[in-house]
This record gives structure tokens, C-alpha cells and sequence, in this order.
């Protein structure tokens, strides 16, 4: 009986990283800073003051839209859109309505390894409200004596995403989502941060019954994360079956998602929809983005991460699953690029990035153009790294040493006292005897056969493997300490 | 020269006699404040008198003047500036009780433009409540009178402007037209008023009623400063996406001329059927006479949508936008706010105490149009009448180079004659409004002079961008009929 599929539509709101905001001058670098001091009588809405359209805005928006292959409206409108509440200073939101900047679009997902085309409707520009502070336990609005209303939030360029309700799982909800910000970000549109509240999500979803038929739509709020948001999703999924399945019907709403409770809780009733009384804003002529500059900015569009992915795949012959690491941040993608043409072999190269570089940029917080250590003096310490003149543990103290000191690699390897060639022959052959008299006992254990799962070999590798610094290959160790047991 | 005769003096004239050291600034503007204060008991042309401001300004002014330095085309000239246009540090309270207290934080493009320019702000001037009205009755400080007759309204919405330079408060004022609120006041008081075309002057700073209608324009007694303080605020504005960024033309330049050889004048056909004064007939008739001897060819043109639907198309988008403008006076950030309960109630109970009844009844028309089930019927429908009348008179314009026509329908009308009846007030703007749907220029000035003592006012209709052509048939005219004077109460000065 459990064939009710869930459908699923979103909307998402991003911030886009312009300096000014979409209608003034004012910074839009407002996080952390006193409230209120980031607003000038346009963004307070003061009267007499006149909204003018931030062009960098439309050129980024346009930029999103191009990249999901929507059509962009070279005829587009501002309306304004009313409703009273204390974050929204002039009591309407300029906002687009019925001739949005793009349309009809589509973003492709990949879930379960197959590739799913979501549509996109409509992509739009709009101001972004202020914010309120309830003066309450947990800033909540229950209870409190009195809010404060910070507007340093307010006239933030939106670019408003819209897909059509073609999503059909909270997982792909999320890959969507996930696409999306990765998008944004290649794009340097904007910084895709959900939890400080730049990339926000609405979702709307209702179940499909067996026979085909769409249940009412339960639009869900307050998803904070990726997994708030899937979560969520689940949840809903399933409260809509449970409804389904007693018999009852589904109330058109909305629903907040609370993140520790995991549950959704019904916040108001859509029955009475608002009247927001759309206009064409008289203060901003219809805006025109001419077809050169759109095809200029479509020449000017960098190359996409699924371009990049299947170029990976088709040239450097990597799996799916490596060629999407290493395709999920732009700089990790360029830099991949860098050490390939720099003359690393791709398949360390690859391996290289998606652990001992990731950890280091996840560890200090910073983009791979901050690794300042030239492309081809990474292709050298990865190549004898291929070639085995390096193991990896040493090759990650040489790393670490270049990066630190900004070293070259020879230097960097005399600097750690590592001898530049490797230790093999009757050189290592010194050492593993050494060794393996320090550690009679073991060397005992073994011939008696007490180890079949090798492990007390394994534990006499290591300790040759650090004597040597690293310098001896882990396979010539291994043999050297079967012959001599 | 006595002090009192400053009063009658033109910008220009005042600019030229600092500048031969005839008098000085704090001199004429002591003398402008005296007399405003004497006056503002009778007349209530302004809300706020800036006397202190004024005054330093003059001190300050006059400083530059014994230095030497270049003087600006307004040096020293007092101007009053309708209350709904910002001026830094001074409250702006649009004739409201909803911004009674409301102290702006920046100042009018225009405002920013007269002080460079080297003008005084000496007084923001009366008004009907936020620009809605066209007897000034309708402020929440008391209602302006009419110079010319005290028992009479000055029109509306900029009655105070037009008020203040008619009785000698300033020589020039600034005023906002959005359906004739420059041109009918200019035409009860009998001095010049220009309401440019929609996009010549910044709107950065005027309080909007209808953004896509409003502008903001000169009174003056003289062609030459309508043309001086036109250049003036005429300044191109990037703060206003409406606003455009062409280069302006000399205006003073349009005013050298004695003929109107090669030049079309164009009159209403059929006016003489409209309900209208029978004197403001004869100085049309009079007008017509004068142009006509000047060497312009007389034409027809038939105005029959703006003339029958000028009105309706307008009372749709006019309080459409207005119901928009206005959503922001809610009690919450600034402006007249009363305490209560919860945030609904908040709005109620400001908006419901904060704003006066004919604000209230285009906020209510304008909410009504724009709902989504009637948006089509009103508003866009509206829209489309709009378009037609543009088009009517682009046709009218290919035959002739300025439109004549009356200003307003009656002569100034007694105090309180129209309060009663809104649908009666509003048809005292029927040629008026056509003009603000097109985005065209007009000016309207005193054609002659009423048998009752009251002045009678025309209005030249241009083109797009033809304030030149406007000022070049007017200049004809003012040739022959003199420019406005100066009137204090009924006593003709």
C-alpha cells in the first residue's frame, strides 16, 4: 500500500554577494555588524526616497540564470508586492511577478546514479526584508514585551529559484539544493551559505496518490541545513500518508519545520490567501537586458561543475564518483586542472586532492588558490610520490613543510632531514635487522605461526617504515622482513 | 530703495543688485521674514517658517559676498519650498498629522540643487494633505488663503507655494504637480507655475502620491525666473531611475523673442461648450488674439479622451499608487504612531488617527483597483485609456507646437465651497490632469485680470522636453499682459 509518492516542488531564496544592495548604496556586508548601521533612506524606506536597480545584481542573476538554460526575458519588470509587517519599512517589497528577469529553466541531479532533469519555472530578483528581534527568551515572539527591528538585512539583492514540482524524493530535495549552491558558488554569485540564512529554502510538497491524483499542497518552512531539509521532507512524507491513510484529508498550510523536535508544526492557514496587490513599480522603468549583453555573459560564464566532472571522466579517465570530489569547489577543480597540466600523474594527482589537500583547506578554512606552492613543484613532490622515491606519510610532512615555509620540495626534504633518495638495498637490509633483533619475541610468534592474519609483520613494517623516515618502500620492507624471519 | 520694495523684486533683479552692492542678503531676507511673520496670521501659506536657518544662511552668504566669490545663479534669493519636498535637519510633514514630527535626514535634489545655487530656504510651505486637494483646505495645519481675497481658497495642492510668491514671501517658490497642483494654485493666485515634463526634474526627495504623475516645479511672478530656477533644478539625477539624463537646454535663451512667425498655437475645439467661467473664455479668446498678432498660426485640435476620460483614467492610477506610497505611514519606524495592544492594532489605530479624510478615500480607491480580482478592470484598464490619451496628444502635437487651453474651469473659488462634494472638486481639474497622464510640460499663468478682482489664468500645453516652446509663447504673451504681481490680502499691491 505504499505507493503514495511524494511531489515536490522549491523555492529558494539566495543573497547574492553584490557589495551594494539591490536598490542603494549601502553595504551588504552586514553580518556581525550594529544594527541598523548598514541602512541609508532608501533601504529605511524613508519617505521621498527612490529605489535605483543595482546592474551588477541583474548581471549575476542573469549569470545563474544562463547556467541553468532558462530563457532570459530581455523585457523584465519590477512590481511591488504589499504587506504590513514591521521588517518591511515601506510596506511593499519590490519584487518581480508576471514578467520575472528569466524562465524555464532546468538543473540536472544525480540521484541513485542516474541523472534527473529538474525544471526550473522562474528565476527572479527581489529586495530582501530586515530583521526582527523579539525581545523574549530565546528570541522568540511569544512572550515578548517588545521587538526591535534591525534593518541593516534590508534591500539585500534576492535571487528567487523556483522549480517545477518535478522532484520526487526529500533525497534528491537535498542533491537539488546541493547542486544549487554548488552552482551559486562557481558562479561567485553568492556565498550559498544556508545557516547564516544567504541560501533558504521553501518547500512545497503534497502526495500522489496511486491512481495519479495530487493531494493538497503543504508548503514547509525553517530548514536550516541540508539535512534540516531532507529531514524535514521525511517527515512531511510521511504525516501526509499517516493523514492519508485515517482517512482524513490534507490541509492546505503552511508548516514550520522545528529542527529539534524534528517535527513540522502547522503555522498558518493558506485558505485565505493574501491580497499583495501587485503593481508595476512606477519608480523603476522596465528594465532591458539587450540580447549582446547576454550573449556576452553567456561567453563569459566559466566552465560548469558537471562540464568539468564529464571532462574529467572523458579526459582523465576518472571514476564518477572521484570526478564529482574533485568537481565540487571550483578552486579544487582549477587546481586539479593545474597540477594535471603541471605534469602530475592524474591518478595521484586525483588521490592527493580528495584526501591530504581537502583535509588541509577544510583544517584552515581556505580556498585552494591559498595554496601558494607553484604547480609544478606540486607535480614533482607527487610524482615521487608515483614513483615511490616518497612514501606518503613523508610526502605528507613535505607538503606540509612547502606550504609552511614555502619551501620547495628538495629543500622542504632536506629541511625534515629525509635523505632525497630512498632507502633500499643493503642500506634498508641494515635496518630491517636491526629491527627485527630489538623485536625478538615477535619475530618468534611468527615462525611459530601465531600470525595469520599478518598482522605482527604489519606492526614490524611500521616500525621499519619509521626508521626510515618513511624513505624505504612499504612493499621491499615487507619481503625483506619475510626473508630474513 | 525701501526695504518693502524687496519684497516685489524678482530673483534676478535681487541677484543683480548683491551683486552691485545695492543691498544685502541679510537685509532682504530680514525683510521677507518680517513680513511673513506679520502675514502668516492671515494667510497660513507656510507650516514651517525657517527663520533661524534663514537667517544664518543670509549671515553666511553675505560673508561670501564681501570674500568675492562666485556667486551662484539664485545667490541670496528667498524661496519656500512646499512641504513635501526633504530638506536636511527640517521636518517635512506633508500637510500630515502622520509626519507632524518627522524630521528629515537628507535633503530634495532639488533642495540640494537651489543651495548650491545659493538660494535661502526661508519656509516650507502649506499644502493639502500629502499633495490630495486642490484648495489647500485639506492640511492639517489649517488652510492657506488666497492673497487676492481672503474669502477665497489660493487652489491646491501647493496653495501655500503659490500663496507665498504671490504675497511676497519669496520670488520664486517650489511646488508638485501631480494633477495640476502647480498649475491650479498658479492660476488662483495669478503667477506663473510649471509643471515640467514627467522625468525633467529628480523626484529624489518629494514625499510620492503617484510616482508615475508627480513633479515637482517652479512658481515665480517672472518668465525669466521660471526659466532661471527651471535651470536650476532641471539638473540631471541618477537617484531617480525616472529621471533623465539628457542634456537641458538654455531655458533664458527661449525668452529673447518677440515673435512667434512659423510657430503653432493649438486651441481645444469645442471649449467654449465645456462648462466653463465665461471670463476665463474671454482670455482665452484674448490669449489667442496676442499670439495670433505675434505672427502664429492659429489650429484646431480636438482633445475628445483626455476631455472624457481624463478624469475617471486618472482618479484609477493616481490613488492606486497613492494606496502604495502611502503604506509605509504605520506607526512603526517614524511618524505619528498610537500605542496598543498588538501590531494589527498598531496599524489600525496610526493609520486610522494619522491620516485625514481625503487621504483616507484614495487610500481606500487605490487598495479597491489594485485587489487581484479587479486589477484588470480598473487598474490596467486605466493603463490602456492612458496610452490613449498620450497617443491623442502626440496626434495634437503634430499640428501644433504648444496646446492653449484654460487652466481651471472657474476662478478661485470660496473657502469651503468644495469640501463637501469630492466628485465637484474633482472636475476643477479636468485640463489639468490629461497633462500629468501624458507626462507633457505646462505652464499656467495670469492672462488678465477678473472684473472681481481675481486673477484669470490659461495653460500652455508643450510636447515632451518642450518647456522651450512653452516659455517662448509665453514669453509673447507676458509681453503684452505684464508679469504677475505682488497682492497682500485683497489690497493690490
Amino acid at each position: 500500500m505504499n505507493e503514495f509518492i511524494p511531489v515536490i516542488g522549491l523555492e529558494i531564496h539566495v543573497q547574492l554577494s553584490t557589495k551594494s544592495k539591490m536598490f542603494c548604496s549601502c553595504s551588504t556586508d552586514y553580518i556581525g555588524a550594529r544594527p541598523n548601521s548598514h541602512v541609508c533612506p532608501i533601504c529605511l524606506g524613508l519617505p521621498g526616497s527612490l529605489p535605483v536597480i543595482n546592474e551588477r545584481a541583474i548581471m549575476y542573476a542573469v549569470r545563474m540564470a544562463l547556467a541553468m538554460r532558462c530563457k532570459v526575458n530581455t523585457h523584465t519588470v519590477f512590481h511591488r508586492k504589499h504587506y504590513f509587517y514591521p521588517d518591511l519599512p515601506k510596506a511593499y517589497q519590490i519584487s518581480q511577478y508576471d514578467l520575472p528577469l528569466a524562465v524555464d529553466g532546468h538543473l540536472e541531479v544525480n540521484d541513485d546514479e542516474k541523472a534527473h532533469k529538474i525544471r526550473i519555472q522562474r528565476l527572479h530578483l527581489e529586495e530582501d526584508a530586515g530583521k526582527l528581534v523579539h525581545a523574549a527568551i530565546g528570541g522568540r515572539l511569544m512572550g515578548a514585551d517588545y521587538s526591535l527591528v534591525d534593518y541593516n538585512r534590508s534591500g539585500v539583492p534576492l535571487m528567487e529559484i523556483v522549480t517545477q514540482p518535478d522532484i520526487t524524493s526529500p533525497k534528491q530535495a537535498r542533491e537539488f539544493v546541493s547542486r544549487l549552491r554548488q552552482l551559486v558558488r562557481y558562479l561567485g554569485v553568492s556565498d550559498g551559505d544556508m545557516e547564516s540564512g544567504s541560501l533558504r529554502v521553501d518547500a512545497n510538497i503534497s502526495i500522489m496518490e496511486p491512481g495519479g491524483k495530487w493531494g493538497e499542497k503543504v508548503e514547509v518552512k525553517n530548514m536550516n541545513s541540508l539535512k534540516a531539509l531532507e529531514r524535514a521532507l521525511e517527515y512531511e512524507y510521511e504525516r501526509q500518508k499517516e493523514v492519508k491513510s485515517k482517512g482524513e484529508t490534507i490541509v492546505r498550510e503552511t508548516r514550520h519545520w522545528d529542527d529539534d523536535s524534528g517535527k513540522t508544526v502547522s503555522s498558518r492557514s493558506k485558505e485565505e490567501a493574501e491580497d499583495y496587490r501587485y503593481f508595476p513599480d512606477p519608480d523603476l522603468p522596465s528594465l532591458v537586458v539587450d540580447e549582446r549583453t547576454i550573449v556576452q555573459l553567456c561567453k563569459e560564464l566559466p566552465e560548469l561543475p558537471w562540464e568539468i566532472r564529464d571532462r574529467f571522466i572523458s579526459d582523465y579517465g576518472l571514476s564518477l564518483e572521484e570526478a564529482e570530489v574533485l568537481t565540487e569547489r571550483r578552486d579544487v577543480a582549477l587546481l586539479m586542472d593545474d597540477l594535471v597540466k603541471g605534469g602530475s600523474p592524474v591518478k595521484v594527482a586525483s588521490n592527493w586532492i580528495r584526501t591530504e589537500i581537502m583535509r588541509v583547506l577544510n583544517e584552515r578554512a581556505i580556498s585552494a588558490e591559498e595554496i601558494t606552492i607553484p604547480s609544478d613543484e606540486m607535480a614533482l613532490l607527487l610524482s615521487r610520490i608515483d614513483r615511490g622515491d616518497l612514501s606518503t606519510t613523508a610526502a605528507k610532512e613535505v607538503f606540509a613543510m612547502m606550504l609552511e615555509k614555502s619551501l620547495n620540495v628538495d629543500d622542504a626534504i632536506k629541511a625534515l632531514g629525509l635523505s632525497t633518495g630512498k632507502l633500499t638495498g643493503s642500506d634498508l637490509e641494515a635496518i630491517v635487522v636491526k629491527v627485527l633483533s630489538e623485536n625478538a619475541e615477535v619475530v618468534e610468534e611468527i615462525k611459530a605461526g601465531n600470525d595469520k592474519k599478518g598482522k605482527k609483520v604489519k606492526f614490524l613494517q611500521g616500525i621499519v617504515m619509521r626508521e626510515t623516515k618513511g624513505q624505504a618502500d612499504p612493499k621491499e620492507v615487507q619481503s625483506l622482513i619475510m626473508s630474513k624471519i | 530703495m525701501k526695504n518693502s520694495e524687496f519684497l516685489k523684486l524678482s530673483a534676478l533683479e535681487l541677484v543683480e543688485g548683491y551683486k552691485k552692492g545695492d543691498f544685502t542678503v541679510s537685509d532682504v531676507i530680514e525683510t521677507a521674514l518680517e513680513h511673513i511673520e506679520v502675514n502668516e496670521r492671515n494667510l497660513n501659506a507656510l507650516i514651517t517658517p525657517l527663520y533661524e536657518e534663514a537667517r544664518s544662511r543670509s549671515w553666511m552668504l553675505d560673508a561670501a559676498l564681501a570674500r568675492g566669490e562666485e556667486l551662484g545663479s539664485l545667490f541670496g534669493v528667498p524661496v519656500v519650498v512646499k512641504d513635501n519636498i526633504t530638506v536636511d535637519g527640517v521636518r517635512t510633514t506633508c500637510g500630515s498629522r502622520m509626519l507632524e514630527n518627522w524630521i528629515s535626514p537628507y535633503s530634495a535634489h532639488v533642495v540640494e540643487c537651489l543651495e548650491r545655487a545659493g538660494a535661502v530656504i526661508i519656509g516650507k510651505a502649506n499644502m493639502d494633505e500629502f499633495a490630495m486637494g486642490s484648495s489647500t483646505e485639506f492640511s492639517a495645519f489649517g488652510p492657506a488663503l488666497n492673497p487676492w481675497d481672503l474669502s477665497r481658497v489660493p487652489g491646491g495642492s501647493s496653495g501655500g507655494s503659490a500663496a507665498s510668491v504671490v504675497a511676497g514671501y519669496a520670488p520664486i517658490a517650489l511646488g508638485s504637480d501631480t494633477g495640476g497642483s502647480i498649475r491650479q494654485p498658479a492660476a488662483f493666485c495669478g503667477v506663473y507655475g510649471l509643471k515640467p515634463t514627467y522625468g525633467l526634474v529628480s523626484r529624489f526627495g518629494l514625499i510620492a502620491f503617484a510616482s508615475s504623475l508627480d513633479q515637482i516645479g517652479p512658481f515665480a511672478r517672472s518668465l525669466k525666473d521660471v526659466a532661471a530656477i527651471l535651470q536650476v533644478i532641471s539638473e540631471p539625477d541618477a537617484r531617480d531611475a525616472t529621471c533623465a539624463r539628457k542634456e537641458r537646454p538654455n531655458y533664458a535663451e527661449f525668452l529673447n523673442v518677440t515673435s512667434l512667425e512659423g510657430f503653432k498655437v493649438g486651441y481645444l475645439a469645442g471649449y467654449e461648450s465645456l462648462e466653463i467661467d465665461d471670463e476665463i473664455k474671454r482670455a482665452i479668446s484674448q490669449t489667442i488674439e496676442i499670439c495670433k498678432e505675434a505672427g502664429a498660426e492659429i489650429v484646431e485640435v480636438d482633445l475628445p479622451i483626455s476631455t472624457r476620460y481624463g478624469l475617471p483614467c486618472y482618479y484609477t492610477i493616481a490613488p492606486a499608487e497613492a494606496s502604495s506610497n502611502l503604506a509605509r505611514f504605520d506607526g512603526v519606524q517614524y511618524g505619528f504612531s498610537v500605542a496598543a495592544d498588538d501590531l494589527k492594532e498598531l496599524y489600525l489605530k496610526s493609520r486610522g488617527s494619522g491620516f485625514g479624510p481625503e487621504v483616507k478615500r484614495r487610500i481606500l480607491i487605490g487598495t479597491f483597483v489594485l485587489g487581484s480580482s479587479r486589477y484588470d478592470a480598473y487598474y490596467l484598464q486605466a493603463q490602456k485609456v492612458r496610452q490613449l490619451i498620450i497617443r491623442e496628444f502626440n496626434a495634437a502635437f503634430s499640428k501644433a507646437d504648444v496646446l492653449l487651453t484654460p487652466a481651471t474651469p472657474t476662478l478661485p473659488f470660496k473657502r469651503g465651497e468644495k469640501l463637501t462634494d469630492p466628485v465637484k472638486a474633482y472636475m476643477a481639474d479636468l485640463f489639468t490632469i490629461p497633462v500629468n497622464l501624458a507626462g507633457l510640460p505646462a505652464l499656467s499663468m495670469r492672462a488678465s485680470m477678473s472684473q472681481s478682482g481675481l486673477p484669470v489664468g490659461v495653460q500652455l500645453i508643450g510636447k515632451k522636453f518642450g518647456e522651450g516652446d512653452i516659455l517662448k509663447a509665453a514669453s509673447v504673451i507676458e509681453q503684452v499682459v505684464g508679469p504677475a504681481a505682488t497682492a497682500l490680502g485683497g489690497d493690490r499691491k
